[in-house]
């Protein structure tokens, strides 16, 4: 008993030191962090490291719900407009106030930037109406703009001018590196001490911080270790505190490991199988002697559903994922806007109805197709197809599995698209239900940039109807039922088989608390080291 | 003299030549570098934007003699993903490969030498093949495999050496180096011996080949005919002259520990040229790819001229030989 108060009160001690102490936290993942100029890339990783230094105009609480950051208040005025309030008494990191003028300076950056296109090419102008008001004006309605402004990232006019970077560095330009590649100036809870994308990228807490600081962490540092066993060693020898990315194989060692804990979060992205929706003929898809089929099986909606009854996710986030995935049965998931609890269920396995199905759309012996299958990327992808293969195989669908090294899937999609049946990650970049529409479902047409990411052609006139009303609508209730509608009609045509959310999986050793948010940040201000 | 020095000089243009057009060429195939910059998400006018500012719109031979042209006037162009120029990455992993790969030398020298030489001196006892076939496994093990060996035993249950990274380093001009501090040494000894142990066995077997063939010379059968000690007879009079080939073959092999590097780098995040490399190649950064292959190519050519040129000042037949380099006579 004596034991057991005694201990309690040197944890207790041990407790409040580190509270009041110095607290350094060494964290590693499998990529380097590239740039620390936010406007230059919207890449994963990087972005979850320059998010401690930048804030985002609008925030995201744990949950990736929005809330107030440097904007305290959003409201739409009519005309394209929305109207931003800006947080008074917000500091960079030089100590110089943040003000109306840098945040619309950075939007127009930003916007400008071609790997934002997607989230921010509508914006025409960021307008300075008064010290804390900035209207944004769009070149159409964007009822989901707010959520969009969570990855506007706002930097300092003053130092971009003084140090050359008004423009976003330009790839392929001659010359020496920009300042702002391994230099930062924003209003984030840490300010950059150093970054060395090679090795590490090292932070301090800013005290100035307009908001609170839950966490005691003084002093970070992000280390980048490729290899995988290497990581979890590092964490095992305790010369990492955390692993943000933990191989799926070594979750079981880490976690058996006494005093390591892990932590996990579906990430904002999930896997499904596109199937070929406008071509007449499907590409590389036969009859069982070898003949090209004169129709294109995929394009007749029950072939869609039988293949949506054969491939069993479950059992794919079971066996293939080792339980490390979250189903998806819906064309939008939890942390999106206009996501629906109710609406989120798998189809049922049920190999019976799809052998009835695929008899009556006039395949009772099947066929024979490929797939094409991303190798890196996105996580054991090259198992997921293997497992879908043999799923499709007990219904007489005979699927070869055509491997792709990234950036030849890459190129085949942006080049063609020249696939009629593939896997791929789905995430829709502004985190709104509607994206995944306006994105990915709608029939693809680049020029009025609707349908962009839908790689395999997926096409059905009423759902790109009522996708057009939902762009221009703003009252709630409204969306809220063209959002129902929408998803309800997507799983019925199969747009895609939806498959699962890949988790994000930390290790931690004993001692350290970091609560894990779905983009994979973070967040440094939250972090407790003891 | 002076023609062979031409002649190999103009040899190891003709290689470098061949070997930057293959170089570029593998290059311009490994995939789209416009769709591995910006992701799936950039619009068409986008795409061909940057296409035409990376000026990937060329048809390659003008491509390649401007890349010629820059490699030429020093300029290695800027890394498509970090955005810095490549010369400048190149100069700051440059000194991690070469301490890695110089230690990784000693390592396989250290090794290997006395284990030739027992085994050429107890030629037929059973413990020196038993040290020599114990060698060979060090070549059959892939690297990666006895590198995370190493990290299991020695970082994770040991916790004795670091298991990535170059530990603190130290500026010295523009070199960087982990030789002078403690972390830095610890962080040293894994990839080097990693790296090393597939060398091992190499050095070995030469080292007892050449041993014994000058074991059988005149004069040290003369120097046992004096009543010379055979410590005597085999580490100063026998070693001396087996060294001599060995030393040659170190070089050479300086150039494939520089090359084969990659492995280690890779396993024990050693933030080399192979690391670099590797980044690189996942990343379709073009710039970065030919530049590290042309380097490496270079540092070869460069070695090899050296040899051969070594080998003429050393053996007056060849200089006779002219210009098809052989021996006069042979």
């Amino acid at each position: 008993m004596l034991k057991h108060t005694l201990m309690g009160a040197a944890a207790a001690l041990a407790l409040t030191a580190g509270m009041a102490g110095a607290e350094n936290l060494r964290f590693a993942g499998a990529t380097p962090a590239l740039t620390m100029d936010p406007h230059a890339t919207n890449d994963f990783t990087t972005t979850a490291i320059f998010r401690q230094v930048y804030d985002s105009l609008i925030g995201l609480s744990l949950d990736m719900e929005l809330t107030p950051a440097l904007a305290t208040e959003w409201d739409y005025i009519g005309d394209n407009t929305w109207r931003f309030t800006i947080r008074e008494g917000v500091q960079f990191h030089d100590g110089s106030a943040l003000t109306a003028e840098d945040v619309a300076f950075s939007i127009m950056r930003q916007k400008d930037s071609r790997f934002y296109r997607s989230l921010f090419g509508g914006i025409q102008e960021a307008r300075v109406v008064d010290a804390t008001t900035v209207d944004v004006v769009s070149a159409g309605p964007d009822p989901i703009l707010p959520r969009k402004m969570s990855r506007m990232f706002i930097l300092s006019q003053a130092w971009a001018e003084a140090n050359d970077v008004v423009d976003i560095p330009d790839l392929g330009a001659e010359g020496a590196e920009a300042h702002s590649i391994r230099n930062a100036m924003g209003t984030g809870p840490m300010r950059l001490l150093s970054h060395d994308p090679s090795v590490e990228t090292r932070f301090e807490a800013f005290a100035d911080y307009w908001d609170e600081m839950p966490g005691n962490v003084t002093t970070a540092t992000y280390l980048n270790i490729g290899s995988g066993p290497t990581r979890v060693a590092a964490l095992l020898s305790g010369e990492v505190d955390m692993v943000v990315d933990l191989p799926l194989q070594d979750i079981g060692r880490v976690e058996a490991a006494p005093g390591y804990t892990i932590a996990e979060a579906p990430q904002m992205l999930w896997m499904q199988l596109e199937m070929d929706g406008t071509r007449d003929q499907a590409l590389e898809t036969f009859d069982r002697a070898g003949n090209p089929l004169a129709e294109n099986p995929f394009r007749d909606t029950r072939v869609r559903q039988a293949i949506a009854h054969t491939v069993d996710a479950n059992l794919i986030a079971d066996r293939v994922m080792r339980g490390k995935a979250r189903v998806v049965g819906s064309a939008s998931i939890p942390g999106f806007g206009g996501y629906q609890e109710d609406l989120d269920q798998r189809w049922e396995t049920d190999l019976d109805r799809a052998r009835e199905l695929l008899a009556e759309a006039g395949y009772p012996d099947g066929f024979v197709t490929t797939m094409n299958c991303p190798l890196e990327r996105y996580i054991n992808t090259d198992d997921i197809c293997r497992a879908v293969a043999s799923m499709l195989a007990r219904v007489g669908i005979d699927v070869r599995v055509n491997g792709m090294v990234w950036p030849e899937f890459a190129r085949m999609l942006v080049n063609g698209p020249d696939s009629s049946f593939h896997l791929i990650g789905m995430g829709p970049d502004s985190r709104d239900t509607q994206d995944s529409f306006t994105g990915y479902v709608m029939t693809r047409n680049p020029d009025a940039n609707e349908g962009f990411f839908n790689w395999a052609l997926f096409s059905k006139p009423e759902i790109d109807e009522l996708t057009r009303t939902l762009t221009v609508t703003f009252d709630e209730d409204e969306r809220e039922g063209l959002y129902r509608d929408l998803l309800g009609r997507a799983r019925e045509q199969v747009n895609a088989v939806y498959l699962h959310q890949p988790m994000i999986v930390w290790g931690m050793r004993g001692g350290v608390n970091a609560p894990i948010r779905s983009d994979a940040t973070v967040t440094l201000q939250n972090v407790v080291v003891e | 003299m002076i023609a062979l020095i031409a002649q190999r000089i103009a040899q190891a243009i003709v290689v470098l030549f061949v070997v930057s057009v293959l170089a570029f060429l593998l290059s311009t195939q490994i995939g789209d570098p416009v769709a591995s910059i910006l992701g799936l998400q950039a619009t068409p006018e986008d795409r061909l934007e940057l296409r035409a500012a990376l000026g990937l719109d060329d048809p390659w031979p003008t491509r390649y003699l401007e890349f010629v042209t820059n490699v030429l006037r020093g300029e290695l162009g800027v890394s498509y993903i970090t955005q810095r120029p490549v010369s400048e990455l190149i100069v700051e992993r440059l000194p991690a490969t070469f301490e890695l790969a110089g230690v990784a030398l000693l390592f396989s020298l250290g090794v290997g030498l006395p284990i030739g030489i027992y085994a050429a001196i107890n030629r037929g006892r059973w413990s020196a093949d038993a040290i020599l076939s114990l060698s060979v496994i060090g070549v059959s093990v892939p690297t990666f495999v006895i590198a995370i060996l190493l990290i299991f035993l020695f970082s994770v249950t040991l916790g004795w050496l670091p298991s990535f990274g170059r530990g603190q380093v130290v500026q010295v001009g523009w070199w960087t180096t982990g030789l002078l501090t403690p972390s830095g040494l610890k962080a040293l000894i894994m990839p080097a011996a990693a790296l090393a142990v597939s060398q091992v066995a190499l050095v070995a077997r030469l080292v007892r080949a050449e041993m014994i063939e000058v074991l059988r010379a005149d004069y040290i059968r003369f120097a046992r005919a004096r009543g010379l000690k055979p410590r005597v007879i085999h580490l100063s009079l026998a070693l001396r002259n087996t060294l001599i080939p060995v030393i040659t073959v170190s070089g050479i092999q300086l150039g494939f520990l520089f090359a084969f590097a990659v492995v280690a780098e890779a396993v024990f995040q050693w933030p080399g040229i192979g690391l670099l490399f590797l980044q690189a190649l996942g990343s379709t950064d073009v710039p970065i790819i030919s530049a590290i292959l042309l380097l490496t190519a270079a540092f070869f050519v460069a070695i090899n001229t050296i040899v051969d040129l070594l080998y003429a000042v050393v053996d007056p037949r060849l200089r006779a030989g002219g210009l098809n380099g052989r021996p006069a006579g042979a």
